[in-house]
C-alpha cells in the first residue's frame, strides 16, 4: 500500500485539494494536476500507479487527454472521473484504456476503493 | 430556457450555483419554439373544415346555379313575349278571315236584291205573286226570313213572309232607314230582334231611279256559327258591336267591353291592343257601320307556354339538385382528404416540436447536471475530510462532537439527495447509450409486470396480459424499455386508485415491428391533457409526481426508433400504445451529440 502512488487530474482546485489531503492521511503517495498539460508535465516529471482523471477538464477534451498521457505511461491505470451521467462517456474512457469510471459525486471510501482496485 | 436557467441562478439559495455557473463560462445555446395556437386547438381546426365545406359547396353551387336560373328565366321572359306576339297575330289574321267571309255575305245579300232589281222591272216586282216566286227562287237557303218591295211613297205594297199580316201596306215614309236608302241607294240595319224574336237585319237597296226599294230581312244566326267557329281558347270571345258599342252578336262570356275606341276606329285594317289579362283585336265591318271584336285570354292562350315552362322548372329544380348533391360529395370528399392530411402533418409537427423539446430539455439537464455534480462532489469531499478530522480529535476536547458529526452527517445525506436528482435528470440527455439486443417483448412485460403485481393487488387492481405469441423479433433496448413499461403500469395504477382493471396486450404490426397497448379503467384522459402529456414537468397527480416519467418514456421510445401514443378507450380509461419497429425495420438511433 505504500508503494502505491496515484496522480488526481481535476479542474477543481478544492476537490483535488482535499482528496490529496485524505489520500495521504491514507498512506497513499500522491500528486495533483489541474489541466493536461499540467498531468503531462507531472507524469513526465515521474510515474504513478493510478491516476484519477476527470473527463470535462476546461477547455480539454478528456479522452485526447487521456490518451496522451496513456501514451507517456502505459503501466499506469487510469481511473474516469465525470460530472455526466454518462456511459457513453466511461466507454469512451474504458476503450481508451481506463480500467474504470466513476460518476460525481462519488464517496471518498468508494473512490479508494476503486484506487486501490486499480 | 435562458429565462429559466436564470431564474434558477437567481434564487437566493442559488447563488453559489449561479456564480459557479458563470465562472465556468459555461456555453449555453439558446433554443426557442414557437406552437402556432390554432395547432394546437383541433376543435377549431374541424370548424375550420366545416366552414370551408359550406363556402366551397355554397360557391359551386352559386355560380353554376345563378347563370342556369339566369339564362331560364331570360328564355321564358322572351318566349312569352314571342309567344304574346304570335297570338296577337293570329288573332289579328282570325279577325281578318272572319272579317272577309262576313263582309262576302253581306255583299252578297246587297248584290242579289241589286240584281233582282235589275233584272225585274218595278212593275213585276210589285206583283206578289211575283215576289213569291222570285223569293222561293232564290232564297234556297233560307238565309234571308221575308222579302218586301216598298215603292218611292214609303209603301210595303208587296211581302214575303211570316208576318203579312203587319207588314203588308205598313208606310215606312217616315223611317229613317227610308230616308237612308232613297238617298244613298242601299242601307244595312243594325242586327236586332224586334218582333220576330230572332237576330237579324235589314237590307234594302234602291233602284237607281230611287221608284222601287227592294227589302229583305237576312238571318244573322250565320254570324254567330261564322263568329262561335273562331278557334279561341276557353277564356276568349268574337262578337260584332256597333259604332256605339251595342252588341251586334251574342257575346260568350255576355260582356262587349272593348279597350278600342270604337267611334274613332279606322275602317280598314286591324287593330290589337294588349292589356293585362286579354288581347283585343278589332276590324270594322259593314262599310264601318260594325267592329268585328276577336278577344283571346292571355292566360288561356300561353297554357301551353306555363305547361312547358312548369317542365323546364321541374327539370332546372332536378339539375339544381343533383349540382349541389354533386358539389356536396365532391368537395366534403376532397375537403376531408385536405383535412386528413393537414391533421397528420399537424400530428407530425406536434411530434417533431415534442422532440425537439425533449432534446432541448435533455441537453439543458445533462448540463445543469454535470455543473452540480461538480460542486456537490466538493462538498462531500469537505464533509468528508472534517468527518476524518474530527476522528483524531479528543471527545473531551471537542464541546460539540456529536453536533459536528451530525451535521456532517446531515450533509452528506442532502448530497446524496441532491445527486439522485440530478441523475434522475440526466435521464433526459441523450448520454446514456443503447444496448440493442434481440428481444422477447413478451418476456420483458412479463418480468417487468411482475415487479408492479404486488402493488396492483394490494389496490384491487387486476392485470391482465393478453400477450400474442410468435412476434417478430425486436431489436432493442430492454433495460430501457423496462423502464418505460414500468412508468407506464406505474400511471395505470394511478390512475385507477382503487379495484381496476389493467390490460397489456402484445401484437404484430402489419408494417412490421410489435404494438404493446396498457389500457386502464381509470377516468381517461381530457383532451388537455392528452395534449401535453409527454410534455416535461406536466403532471395530474398533485405535486405527488415529477412530471418527468412520461417525457422520459417519450424520449426513449423516440431513441429505439419506436413511437408512443396517448388516447381513450372506447368503453372509458386511457390506453397508450407502444410501437416498436422489428430488427429490419429498426430507424437509426439519433447519433450520440458530442459533449
Amino acid at each position: 500500500m505504500d508503494e502505491l502512488s496515484v496522480l488526481v487530474v481535476d479542474d477543481e482546485e478544492d476537490f483535488v485539494e482535499t482528496l490529496l489531503k485524505r489520500l495521504r492521511r491514507k498512506g497513499v503517495e500522491c500528486d495533483g494536476a489541474y489541466s493536461g498539460e499540467g498531468a503531462k508535465s507531472k507524469m513526465m516529471d515521474r510515474e504513478f500507479d493510478v491516476v484519477l482523471l476527470d473527463m470535462k477538464l476546461a477547455d480539454e477534451n478528456g479522452t485526447e487527454v487521456l490518451k496522451e498521457l496513456k501514451s507517456l505511461s502505459p503501466e499506469t491505470r487510469f481511473l474516469i472521473l465525470s460530472g455526466y451521467a454518462s456511459a457513453s462517456a466511461g466507454r469512451a474512457g474504458i476503450g481508451n484504456g481506463a480500467v474504470d469510471y466513476l460518476i460525481k459525486p462519488v464517496e471518498f471510501e468508494t473512490l479508494y476503493e476503486k484506487i486501490v482496485q486499480a | 430556457m435562458t429565462q429559466a436557467l436564470n431564474a434558477i441562478c437567481s434564487r437566493p439559495g442559488n447563488a453559489g450555483l449561479g456564480a459557479g455557473l458563470r465562472k465556468k463560462k459555461i456555453n449555453m445555446k439558446m433554443y426557442a419554439a414557437t406552437i402556432k395556437k390554432d395547432i394546437l386547438e383541433p376543435r377549431s381546426r374541424i370548424a375550420y373544415y366545416q366552414r370551408q365545406k359550406l363556402i366551397l359547396i355554397l360557391i359551386v353551387t352559386l355560380v353554376s346555379v345563378l347563370p342556369l336560373i339566369g339564362i331560364s328565366l331570360l328564355s321564358l321572359h322572351y318566349y312569352k313575349g314571342s309567344w304574346i306576339e304570335k297570338t296577337s297575330a293570329e288573332l289579328a289574321s282570325l279577325a281578318n278571315s272572319r272579317k272577309e267571309t262576313i263582309e262576302l255575305f253581306l255583299a252578297g245579300q246587297d248584290n242579289l236584291l241589286a240584281g233582282l232589281m235589275d233584272l225585274y222591272p218595278s212593275e213585276f216586282l210589285g206583283q206578289q205573286a211575283n215576289l213569291e216566286r222570285v223569293f222561293n227562287a232564290t232564297n234556297k237557303s233560307g238565309v234571308i226570313t221575308d222579302l218586301g218591295v216598298i215603292n218611292q211613297g214609303g209603301s210595303h205594297v208587296a211581302y214575303v213572309g211570316q208576318f203579312t199580316e203587319q207588314l203588308l201596306g205598313r208606310n215606312y215614309a217616315q223611317t229613317d232607314w227610308f230616308a237612308e236608302v232613297m238617298r244613298q241607294g242601299r242601307y244595312t240595319s243594325d242586327i236586332f230582334s224586334g218582333f220576330r224574336g230572332v237576330p237579324h237585319f235589314i237590307v234594302a237597296v234602291a233602284n237607281p231611279e230611287r221608284t222601287q226599294i227592294l227589302r229583305a230581312t237576312v238571318n244573322s244566326d250565320l254570324f254567330n256559327s261564322l263568329l262561335a267557329s273562331a278557334e279561341l281558347s276557353p277564356g276568349g270571345d268574337a262578337f260584332i258591336v256597333n259604332r256605339a258599342g251595342e252588341p251586334q252578336t251574342p257575346s260568350r262570356a255576355g260582356d262587349v267591353e272593348t279597350p278600342f275606341q270604337l267611334s274613332e276606329l279606322p275602317t280598314s285594317g286591324t287593330s290589337v291592343i294588349q292589356t293585362d289579362d286579354f288581347i283585343y283585336s278589332a276590324t270594322s265591318l259593314n262599310a264601318g257601320q260594325w267592329v268585328l271584336v276577336l278577344k283571346e285570354d292571355i292566360d288561356s292562350s300561353l297554357a301551353q307556354f306555363y305547361s312547358a315552362r312548369n317542365r323546364v322548372a321541374l327539370l332546372i329544380a332536378l339539375a339544381i339538385a343533383a349540382i349541389i348533391g354533386t358539389a356536396t360529395i365532391l368537395i366534403s370528399s376532397m375537403v376531408n382528404r385536405i383535412q386528413e392530411a393537414d391533421q397528420q402533418r399537424t400530428s407530425l409537427n406536434n411530434r417533431v416540436l415534442e422532440s425537439e423539446r425533449m432534446a432541448l430539455i435533455g441537453r439543458l439537464a445533462a448540463s445543469v447536471s454535470h455543473e452540480i455534480n461538480n460542486p456537490l462532489q466538493i462538498i462531500e469531499g469537505q464533509a468528508g475530510w472534517m468527518d476524518e478530522l474530527l476522528s483524531d480529535e479528543k471527545e473531551e476536547s471537542v464541546e460539540n462532537l456529536g453536533e459536528y458529526r451530525q451535521a456532517i452527517a446531515k450533509i452528506r445525506t442532502h448530497v446524496n439527495r441532491a445527486k439522485l436528482i440530478t441523475h434522475r435528470l440526466l435521464g433526459f440527455s441523450h448520454a446514456g447509450e443503447m444496448v440493442m439486443a434481440k428481444t422477447d417483448i413478451n418476456q420483458v412485460i412479463g418480468e417487468t409486470v411482475s415487479f408492479l403485481e404486488g402493488e396492483a393487488n394490494k389496490n384491487g387492481i387486476t392485470i391482465v396480459r393478453e400477450f400474442q405469441a410468435d412476434l417478430p423479433e425486436i431489436l432493442t433496448d430492454s433495460s430501457q424499455l423496462q423502464q418505460v413499461l414500468l412508468n407506464l403500469v406505474n400511471n395505470a395504477i394511478d390512475a385507477i386508485g382503487k379495484d381496476g382493471r389493467i390490460i397489456i396486450s402484445t401484437a404484430p404490426v402489419a408494417s412490421g415491428g410489435v404494438v404493446i397497448s396498457i389500457s386502464d379503467t381509470g377516468p381517461g384522459l381530457s383532451d388537455e391533457v392528452r395534449q401535453r402529456i409527454f410534455a416535461p414537468f406536466f403532471t395530474t397527480k398533485n405535486g405527488k409526481g415529477t412530471g418527468l416519467g412520461l417525457s422520459i418514456s417519450f424520449n426513449i421510445i423516440q431513441r429505439l426508433g419506436g413511437d408512443i401514443k396517448a388516447d381513450n378507450n372506447e368503453q372509458g380509461g386511457s390506453v397508450f400504445q407502444v410501437f416498436l419497429p422489428d430488427a429490419s425495420g429498426s430507424k437509426r438511433t439519433r447519433p450520440q451529440e458530442k459533449r
